[in-house]
């Protein structure tokens, strides 16, 4: 794939979705993100990159309250979607994880079939009233992750029976069926091979149309392939963060330069 | 793929405030509530049921530590005991503990008239129901000792009976009384008169822990003294026999067998055998060393026996498992300078894996010490071994019961003031396991090595 | 001369080799202990090592096989005619045994002399009252031909004893005189000993095995001995369990399957109490529970599992059998005849599996990978959506083996039945009435009086063979489910 293509790019809309202020993160005694300031737009991809430990996947993970899950994690700041606080006391992380899906490094489905994997979510959040809208949601999703076509005729096979990268687009599937409006995505491709990766990429680009999503990724292409936003996560630090394209071609930060120039990393 | 295939999202979930929680939302929370009160339901119940546990046994047992006695001065008269009066203990071994009970009978009524109680019972007869039956062998027994005491009035400090015991201990009421022909409601009239004075005595019971068993008529004598020297024998056995065969298999096993289909099938037979009901391997002693062998039955060597094959499964899984954590690096060294296999294991990992195999072999004892099922088949209950063993060879092979075999026979009994006795045997047992398990758990700690 | 003498000559005889061979081995090489093949102290154990394990193998084979050769040599001495009809031939024999220690006993005490005590001809009366004198209990079994019997039995085992301690000390001076003259500079000592040590360990390791045998093979004939006795058929088809208590068989009707209800209704009461319990507190343990709620209540679970089965006995028995009997019982709703029933023993069976269930429920539920609760609580769902609709079905299959194995003890268990359940065997659907298990009544079969060939006794070995069977089963089962499912999540 060419990276010119980045120049091409534009972004549709600058509304703020998500606005992160003065974030920090312990695990236990160790600061995994000091101080943190980020906005993100709505329907657009924003990719988190940087050399492996920097954070990009523990801030991640801090915008739908997944860190609450781990008993020695510690976040402070202020984090807003659609200007509320999510870690406001009367936020009901359940809620929040509804509205800020999440798709994982390695794909994860429940040992149930195709149909239950992704029709988990709709059923917890009461989304269909019956079976007829429940089968049509987890058409919907199947066909907007791409993996209908190939998983239509056996939605009652093990989720866990199919390939690694029909897997990740179930689990796509799986998250998209809920609605949320933001997408989390945890270096989705790092599991999967060539092929697999440039359907799960070519995917992310459509899901923009409705959704805003995050992406942290380990690889600057894929970044540049897909995000129009570009953060640069540095020893737990937000070193540089702009449009793609910029930071890319004209970073700002020596370490940012470091970074894409492969010293660093 | 192209852009018209993809369904646009519908609004089926209304995007609402996070902050406030829908009623969808705040149903689910109180399932969630509801769930999490499961789970503290039930390790409050499985807590509720140990407390309970351990609140009947205490409560039940402690009383079994204690014992009534009757302080009397007993005047040994010589006309009864030696008729002759010549003092031959030969002699005066003639009289039984028949000729006894009347004087302590009369020793305790001259009590009860010196004391001024008013009480309808009026003979020496009528003590009897006071006053334990082991108390005449008891006087016969410091006579025959002593002859010289005879035509002495000396001071005794005999059992009560059981029914005077229990009614100290609150468990015969004044209502059992009506229905019970050992004694009478006049009886505990006078215990009550004879408890301010000091004759009547309820103190610690040292009897219990080092006595042996007694009769069915005579609980109050009962004690656990000779069943724990048979479990310690069986005991004895178990550690000299399962500790090197379990080490010698799990070394084996862990070091040296190739691995093929006969190693194979003795690994799941080890993992199988842990498993066999405990009453199995009762039957397997019965069947091979009293049928088989003749080995003597009620014996604590065949007991031991018995338990060694029931704990070895248990020490060999946990003697692998601390082979297993010596890493292998230490062999490797040993090995790299010319040792041969047999010296690396020997000298270097048997002695770091030391630790853990005695913290197993310790826990697999501990099992041992409290099974019953295997002992009741070898014939280790139902009889009263009255003196302890007077050595090695005697304690490993002259009839004897074990703890637990005691508890149960007790228990088996009709008098309820055997139930005490049950109870109290239990609390000397669960010692003995706590003092085991904590030792366990100490040396674990101590020397606990992470690699 | 007794074992323990013959023991400690064979040991200083095999010492000496250990002493000699080391010497020897040195003065090859005059003195140098660098230009022998191995260490000193190996040539020494080659030597003790070829004299003590021959010496005391011979000496324990001999003294296994020695009371089957002298039986079969005493029985025939006597004459059918004065084995009475009700007694058998073995118990007369054990007669024979216990005569022939009594006078042994007697000879050492010294209230009879040796030549008397050997003498053939000696009056029979006379020998009755000298054993009496010396202590020794008379049954009325003893006769002149038991008498005769235990003499010869007393004279061949008296042969046997020297001829014994004669191969045995011959056998251990000749390994140890082996051991010495191997003893050279150019001897593989530390090779030979390795090879002996692990022979040693591979005999250590075969222990496992022959106590397997040994249950299946003492299971087996007496079991066959059983079905020779009384029809295979009745045993597993009659609804009848009814000893008869002379212990000469004949009229009772001994079926399995009122045992094999009893059993399983209990164990199912006992699943129903510990399962659920179980269950909950290993979910709230693995899934709620902050370390340090988890390090205080798992070890007080634990307690419960290292209490000794007697201790549940005694508990159903004088506090669950009561506590029931107020409520059920004549003064509640009169359901209950008496404190001992299912329900007794099966509470207190369920109490005991608590945290049998819970710690292997607690294994597998945590063996269950963390990226499944990620993606669930990633969807928004609660814990306990979580819990209930990815983690425990993902765990099922092993919660199943643990639960398997919960009911294999059950079935197993018997200090809990023995003094909870009750004796009658009985076929209800009543909960709260008194029944019996295949455990309770091996141990009732088995310790009564009745003689260990009547059918009352064999029948124990045909219970045995089905508990050991239905256990065996279940457990390989349940090992194998469980260990299918760990190796989905590996």
């Amino acid at each position: 794939m060419n990276d010119m293509r980045i120049l091409e790019r534009d972004v549709d809309t600058n509304q703020i979705k998500i606005a992160a202020r003065g974030v920090q993160v312990w695990y236990g005694d160790n600061h995994a993100i000091k101080d943190v300031d980020v906005d993100i737009q709505d329907r657009t991809v924003t990719a988190f990159i940087g050399p492996s430990g920097c954070g990009k996947s523990t801030f991640l993970r801090c915008l739908n309250r997944m860190n609450d899950t781990i008993d020695i994690a510690r976040v402070e700041g202020d984090i807003r979607i659609d200007g509320e606080d999510i870690y406001d006391a009367r936020v009901d992380p359940v809620q929040l994880r509804a509205k800020v899906g999440m798709v994982f490094q390695k794909p994860n489905p429940f040992p149930k079939s195709i149909y239950d994997n992704v029709a988990y979510g709709p059923r917890i959040h009461g989304m269909a009233s019956g079976k007829a809208e429940l089968d049509e949601i987890v058409e919907q999703a199947l066909k907007r992750a791409a993996i209908w076509e190939e998983v239509k005729d056996r939605l009652t096979a093990p989720g866990t029976g199919l390939s690694g990268g029909q897997q990740q687009r179930l689990c796509i599937a799986r998250a998209v069926a809920t609605e949320p409006e933001v997408l989390l995505m945890d270096e989705p491709c790092s599991a999967l091979d060539p092929i697999a990766t440039a359907q799960v990429e070519e995917l992310i680009d459509e899901l923009r149309r409705n959704y805003s999503v995050v992406i942290v990724t380990h690889s600057m292409q894929q970044a540049a392939r897909v995000s129009q936003k570009t953060a640069f996560f540095h020893l737990g630090n937000l070193v540089e963060y702009g449009e793609t394209g910029h930071i890319f071609t004209n970073p700002e930060d020596p370490r940012t330069e470091s970074y894409i120039t492969g010293r660093i990393g | 793929m192209t852009d018209a295939s993809l369904p646009a999202p519908s609004e089926r979930r209304q995007h609402t405030s996070l902050i406030a929680p829908d009623a969808r939302t705040r149903k689910r929370k109180a399932a969630e509530a509801r769930f999490r009160m499961y789970g503290i339901a039930g390790i409050a119940t499985g807590i509720f049921f140990l407390i309970v546990l351990l609140v009947s046994i205490v409560s039940s047992g402690a009383g079994a530590f204690q014992q009534t006695f009757i302080n009397v001065p007993v005047y040994l008269d010589p006309a009864k005991l030696d008729k002759n009066g010549n003092r031959d203990p030969e002699e005066m071994s003639k009289v039984s503990t028949f000729g006894y009970s009347p004087l302590i009978q009369n020793a305790l009524l001259n009590i009860v008239n010196e004391q001024s109680i008013e009480t309808p019972l009026e003979k020496g007869g009528d003590m009897k129901a006071l006053i334990s039956a082991s108390a005449a062998a008891q006087v016969r027994d410091v006579v025959l000792a002593n002859p010289d005491l005879v035509g002495e009035t000396v001071d005794f400090r005999i059992l009560a009976s059981s029914r005077v015991d229990g009614y100290l201990k609150d468990r015969v009421q004044r209502e059992d009384v009506a229905r019970d022909k050992n004694i009478d409601a006049e009886h505990l009239d006078l215990v009550d008169a004879l408890l301010p004075v000091g004759v009547v005595e309820k103190t610690f019971n040292m009897a219990f822990i080092t006595g042996a068993d007694a009769s069915e008529s005579r609980a109050e004598s009962a004690g656990i003294g000779v069943a724990m020297i048979g479990s310690f024998f069986m005991m004895l056995v178990v550690l000299v026999l399962s500790l090197p065969i379990g080490v010698a298999a799990s070394i084996y096993l862990e070091e040296f067998a190739p691995k093929n289909r006969i190693t194979d099938v003795i690994e799941v037979n080890i993992a199988n055998l842990a498993a066999v009901p405990s009453i199995v391997f009762g039957i397997l002693g019965l069947a091979v060393f009293i049928q088989f062998m003749h080995l003597p039955q009620s014996a604590p060597l065949v007991g031991g026996l018995v338990l060694t094959l029931m704990t070895l499964p248990t020490i060999i899984i946990s003697t692998r498992a601390s082979l297993k954590a010596v890493p292998p690096s230490i062999r490797d060294a040993a090995l790299g300078v010319g040792a041969s296999k047999m010296q690396a294991v020997f000298h270097h990992v048997l002695p770091l894996a030391a630790p853990g195999i005695l913290t197993g072999t310790i826990i697999g004892l501990a099992q041992a010490l409290g099974e019953t099922a295997p002992l009741l088949l070898i014939g280790m209950v139902g009889f009263i071994a009255s003196n302890a063993p007077d050595g090695l060879a005697s304690g490993l092979l002259d009839p004897n019961s074990a703890m637990p075999a005691q508890i149960y026979e007790w228990a088996k009994r009709a008098d309820p003031a055997f139930y005490e006795r049950a109870w109290g045997g239990i609390i000397i047992l669960l010692v003995f396991l706590i003092t085991m398990n904590t030792i366990a758990v100490i040396l674990r700690r101590r020397f606990e090595r992470r690699w | 001369m007794s074992v323990i003498w013959l023991s400690a000559i064979i040991l200083s005889i095999s010492l000496g080799g250990f002493v000699l061979g080391r010497r020897r081995a040195l003065a090859s090489t005059g003195g140098s202990s660098k230009k022998l093949h191995s260490l000193p102290v190996y040539y020494g154990s080659n030597a003790f090592m070829k004299s003590v394990v021959p010496a005391f193998g011979i000496l324990i084979i001999w003294m296994l096989i020695q009371p089957f050769y002298i039986n079969s040599q005493v029985a025939p001495m006597i004459p059918a005619d004065a084995v009475e009809t009700d007694v058998n031939t073995g118990l007369l024999m054990s007669e024979v045994r216990r005569s022939a220690e009594g006078i042994d006993e007697a000879v050492r005490s010294g209230m009879l002399d040796e030549d008397f005590a050997g003498d053939t001809s000696a009056d029979f009366t006379v020998m009755t009252e000298r054993l009496k004198d010396a202590g020794q209990i008379v049954t009325t079994q003893f006769s002149a031909p038991v008498l005769r019997a235990a003499q010869a039995y007393r004279k061949m085992s008296g042969i046997s004893q020297t001829m014994m301690t004669i191969v045995v000390i011959a056998v251990a001076i000749a390994g140890a005189a082996w051991g010495v003259m191997q003893s050279d500079r150019d001897f593989r000592a530390r090779n030979v000993v390795e090879q002996g040590i692990l022979a040693i360990l591979i005999a250590a390791a075969s222990v496992a095995i022959l106590t397997t045998i040994g249950i299946i093979l003492s299971l087996i004939f007496n079991t066959i001995e059983f079905f020779r006795l009384y029809p295979a058929a009745d045993f597993f088809t009659l609804l009848e369990w009814a000893p008869s208590f002379s212990g000469r068989g004949g009229s009772s009707s001994l079926g399995i399957l009122p045992l094999l209800w009893g059993t399983i209704y209990i164990s199912i009461i006992a699943l129903l109490v510990a399962v659920p319990i179980g269950l909950y507190s290993a979910v709230y343990l693995s899934e709620y529970a902050s370390a340090r709620v988890r390090g205080i209540a798992k070890p007080l679970l634990e307690i419960l599992a290292g209490i000794p089965t007697i201790v549940y006995g005694l508990f159903a028995l004088l506090t669950i059998g009561p506590l029931l009997m107020s409520v059920f019982g004549d003064d509640g709703t009169g359901w209950m005849g008496g404190g001992r029933s299912v329900m007794t023993a099966g509470i207190a069976m369920g109490i005991m599996l608590i945290p049998f269930v819970s710690s292997l429920s607690d294994d597998i539920i945590n063996a269950v990978p963390q990226s499944l609760r990620d993606g669930s609580y990633g969807l928004g769902a609660t814990r306990s959506e979580t819990i209930r609709q990815v983690v425990l079905p993902a765990a099922l299959p092993g919660i199943v083996g643990a639960i398997l194995l919960a009911a294999s003890r059950a079935i197993g268990e018997t200090m809990i039945v023995v003094l909870g359940a009750g004796a009658a065997a009985r076929l209800s659907l009543n909960p709260f009435e008194a029944m019996t298990t295949v455990t309770a009544k091996i141990v009732s079969q088995l310790t009564g009086d009745s003689d260990f060939a009547s059918p009352e006794a064999l029948v124990a070995f045909a219970l045995g063979i089905t508990l050991f069977v239905l256990t065996l089963g279940l457990n390989v089962f349940a090992l194998f489910i469980v260990r299918k499912y760990r190796e989905q999540y590996e």
